[in-house]
């Protein structure tokens, strides 16, 4: 097993890991970044997302010689206080009930919001087309990412 | 029955020191399960309340978690009588522990249990604290007031003083008797919004749920178990596993027999199902490597009977019972003349399927097992349970066993199930290290305890002025309680009929029968339960017998609502009320107001309704869909009106039910385990969907103000999802469909 140079959340590292590890197990287990969550093993669920080059991307079929060299966010490194504006949305209407799919959602919303700083409902749905909330908070989803979106403008 | 009504004052409550300046207050509050053993025997305190010098008030919480908001309401409770400022209470997750009583989360039980002991406990703490400030005033405690601040006021004199300034204090005072409870005019915390106390960590990715455990040494295992039910591991081959970078270990695990959940009295004999998975458990250094280490690997599986099983014969099987008489459980007048005579008839048969949990955390559980000790990070609903299940088969003590419970990643009764938690700790004895063993998806669906597959058989008599004058229900299912108690379940017939009560004692003639299929295919508790398989039939059937009688399905139910006898099989649990019609039919004509009830819709369109008593709440959901041409459906709108009583948070209800209508769409509109060859078909969410966002139709939740005892709201907001939905179908097209999953395949215009 060689070393793989990885950065996550600005800090540089050098994990020893077969290259066909998914992302998602190296940051679980190796770095001890339990924010991101383990629900599908398949791309099929959300709860792994995390950001690779500012990109929302499946961590748990993502394997770490893919992302070697690159730079990746996790909800550990999304803000350094919770103030995220998606962070802040998410609490303000309330959104999680056992919360476990939450981190993916708030990944994939912030990287939307990167890019769409005014997304529609429709543009809303699409990003989050591929997560799954077992809880049925979707409808919250909706409405923190519009908060989310108008809290960085001016009133 | 309220528990606490029958606990003497002197036992109910006691108070202490904590520590050398605190005040520890302790409490009663009765079981989960009303029938439990041993739980109204043994009345010492269970619940525990500190107000430390510093002011804080530190509630142990003694249920689990698993986002239904329970550590903030349970605490909003207490803060409200104690009337402590809300910014300093804070509540510590208690571990597993006799002391604490029974700590079952499950039957949306969880409020409804502690509502008065916790207001009891508040109030009386609260005079203690008056008590405690008028004595060092040498004031008459009459004077005395508090303000929601965490202060005790003379307004006389405008002295102050701090609940933590006063706790040592009050700590050697006498219990109060009999102390008041506050007019809920007053109340400042319950009824009103509150954020979740646990929230913010959820946000940052610092919630702590039984996956992301990490304790020194540990290590991860994945268990390749039996695909078929009762199949056991012949031989293995694990020369390409012990290969694998970072296996460690490759062992069998026996299939032990697990007790009953709830400490309930099995036959021996019973033919119960309850039985540990067994397998190989594959261990390693990484999750990751264990993963690789089972795909290498090579068992030859010993499938046994249950291999004969297929989704095909059990339906044939059902429709067969169908055909015998089952157990009679109710029976007014004498329903077969009456349907036999009646001027008209109508009759229906609706059919349920097999269902999986799918919490979005994938079962797992982290063990240590050494020196004679173990200790386990476990998200459970029930660890009463697992520590009985953990005791046995570790042959070891309770004292010796120490539980953690964990933030649960969703839990809807497959965590009263404690078959993984023994498991680990087999896995970590046999390792000699802590182990961490996770569920990959497709083990959790494959190894879940499933909500029973099940056929209805309904008939109504009508007479010629078009009343409904004879009703009879013939249930056939697989039994839940089976799979833990046993097989025939003798001697529990009236078990599992939850939902099915509306017309009992609203009609002259009334017949309930029941009969069990008998299958490999292990049964456990899922949201709301039988409820969800019983009520479906009934809501769906009031809807056929309105399309007869050219009746508005809502004033068909108004008609039939008209009994004040106890639904047979509400549930619940024995203590609750019979239902209040006036409350049903509020939340009925409510929910038709504010979803335009009788409003003209586009072609295409239709609302369906269904209203359901159970867990101690009434709930109405009205249902908006539209098909197309082609068949495909989608479901636009849901409106639900809940009467839970005393609403503790009204944000938190609206999410549970909110959450609830999900749950019911996506069983309605998606979901079947199917069996093979013995073997669950499904592996994922490919294969066992979820409603996604674009498919969330628009839901609106009210609330319906009440000051009656609080009921449940993690269940009652499911079982009318599906109903109303079967009715808005027809409403729209005229299309009956009569089993779920919807086969919208049948809804195609030719």
């Amino acid at each position: 097993m060689d070393a793989i140079a990885i950065t996550v959340n600005g800090l540089a590292h050098s994990v020893e890991v077969s290259p066909d590890t998914p992302l998602l197990w190296v940051l679980r287990d190796t770095l001890g970044l339990t924010g991101t969550k383990f629900g599908c093993g398949q791309a099929l669920c959300g709860a792994c997302t995390v950001h690779v080059e500012g990109e929302a991307t499946r961590s748990c079929i993502t394997r770490i010689s893919a992302v070697a060299g690159r730079k990746i966010t996790t909800i550990e490194g999304l803000s350094s206080d919770g103030q995220h504006p998606v962070q802040q949305a998410w609490l303000a209407d309330q959104v999680p009930q056992c919360g476990y799919c939450q981190v993916g959602m708030i990944m994939t919303s912030a990287a939307l919001l990167a890019k769409n700083a005014k997304p529609t409902d429709a543009d809303i749905d699409g990003a989050l087309a591929g997560h799954i909330c077992r809880c049925g908070t979707y409808q919250r989803i909706r409405a923190a990412v519009h908060r989310a979106a108008g809290s960085g403008e001016a009133q | 029955m309220s528990g606490a009504a029958n606990v003497s004052r002197r036992k109910f409550l006691k108070v202490g020191a904590a520590g050398s300046t605190g005040l520890l207050i302790a409490f009663y509050c009765p079981a989960f399960a009303a029938g439990a053993a041993g739980a109204d025997n043994a009345i010492e305190p269970n619940a525990f309340i500190t107000i430390e010098p510093s002011g804080e008030v530190r509630l142990v919480i003694t249920r689990s978690e698993m986002g239904q908001g329970v550590r903030t309401s349970l605490a909003m409770i207490l803060a409200e009588e104690l009337d402590a400022d809300w910014a300093r209470v804070r509540v510590v997750q208690g571990d597993c522990d006799p002391k604490y009583g029974d700590m079952t989360t499950g039957g949306s039980m969880s409020i409804r249990s502690t509502w008065d002991p916790l207001r009891k406990a508040g109030a009386s703490a609260r005079d203690m604290l008056l008590a405690a400030a008028a004595q060092t005033w040498k004031v008459p405690k009459s004077e005395c007031s508090t303000n929601g601040e965490s202060v005790v006021i003379h307004a006389k004199t405008g002295k102050k003083l701090e609940y933590g300034a006063l706790a040592a204090k009050a700590a050697a005072l006498p219990v109060p008797k009999d102390v008041p409870l506050k007019d809920p005019k007053d109340y400042r915390i319950v009824g009103t919004k509150r954020a979740r106390v646990d929230g913010r960590p959820i946000v940052i990715g610092e919630a702590h749920y039984g996956i992301d455990t990490k304790v020194p040494g540990m290590l991860y295992a994945v268990v390749a178990r039996p695909l078929v039910f009762g199949g056991k591991a012949k031989k293995f081959d694990a020369s390409r596993t012990l290969a694998v970078p970072g296996v460690k270990k490759v062992f069998e695990v026996d299939a032990v027999e697990m007790p009953p959940l709830f400490g309930e009295e099995r036959k021996p004999g019973s033919g119960h199902q309850h039985y540990l998975w067994g397998g190989v458990a594959v261990v390693a250094d990484s999750t990751w490597q264990a993963m690789a280490g089972r795909k290498a690997l090579t068992v030859e599986w010993d499938n046994g009977p249950g291999a004969e099983e297929s989704t095909e014969k059990q339906r044939a099987e059902l429709v067969e019972l169908l055909k015998t008489p089952g157990k009679e459980l109710k029976k007014i007048g004498d329903p077969d003349a009456a349907i036999a005579g009646a001027a008209k008839k109508v009759e229906a048969e609706y059919e349920t399927p097999f269902l999986a949990h799918m919490t979005m955390e994938p079962v797992n559980c982290t063990a240590a097992v050494s020196d004679g000790k173990c200790e386990v990070w476990a998200p459970t609903q029930n660890p009463n349970g697992m520590a009985t299940a953990l005791a046995s088969a570790l042959n070891l003590p309770q004292s010796a066993l120490t539980i953690h419970i964990t933030l649960i990643g969703g839990g809807f009764g497959r965590r009263l199930c404690i078959d993984y938690g023994v498991e680990a700790a087999l896995i970590s004895r046999a390792a000699g290290a802590p182990v961490k063993v996770i569920w990959t998806r497709d083990d959790d669906i494959r190894h879940d305890y499933y909500r029973p597959i099940s056929r209805h058989r309904l008939s109504a008599g009508i007479d010629a002025g078009n009343k409904v004058v004879a009703w009879s229900h013939h249930i056939a299912a697989a039994s839940t309680d089976g799979t833990f108690l046993g097989g025939d379940i003798p001697d529990t017939g009236g078990t599992e009929i939850a939902g099915v009560g509306l017309p009992a004692g609203a009609v002259p003639n009334y017949f309930l029968q029941q009969s069990f299929l008998h299958t490999a295919v292990p049964r456990g508790y899922w949201r709301a339960v039988d409820t969800n398989w019983n009520h479906f039939a009934v809501q769906s059937f009031v809807d056929e017998i309105a399309f007869a009688t050219k009746k508005d399905p809502l004033a068909l139910r108004r008609e039939l609502i008209a009994t004040k006898e106890k639904p047979a099989g509400s549930a619940d649990n024995d203590g609750d009320a019979p239902v209040d019609v006036s409350r049903l039919l509020g939340v009925l004509d409510m929910v038709a107001q504010k979803s335009g009830w009788g409003t003209a819709l586009p072609p295409g369109r239709g609302r369906g309704i269904a209203g359901l008593y159970g867990f101690g709440s009434y709930v109405a959901h009205v249902a908006e869909v539209s098909v197309a041409k082609d068949g495909t459906l989608r479901v636009d709108r849901v409106v639900v009106v809940v009467d839970c009583g005393q609403v503790i948070n009204p944000d938190m209800v609206a999410a549970q039910v909110e959450g609830g209508v999900v749950f019911g769409l996506t069983a309605a509109l998606y979901d079947e385990i199917t069996i093979a060859g013995g073997q669950v078909q499904q592996a994922n969410f490919d294969t066992y969907p979820m409603l996604r966002i674009g498919d969330m139709p628009k839901i609106e939740v009210h609330l319906v103000p009440s000051h009656e005892a609080p009921g449940g709201i993690g269940e009652p907001g499911v079982p009318s999802a599906a109903p109303a939905v079967a009715n808005a179908i027809f409403a729209a097209t005229g299309k009956r469909l009569r089993r779920l999953p919807f086969q919208t395949q049948e809804l195609a215009q030719a």
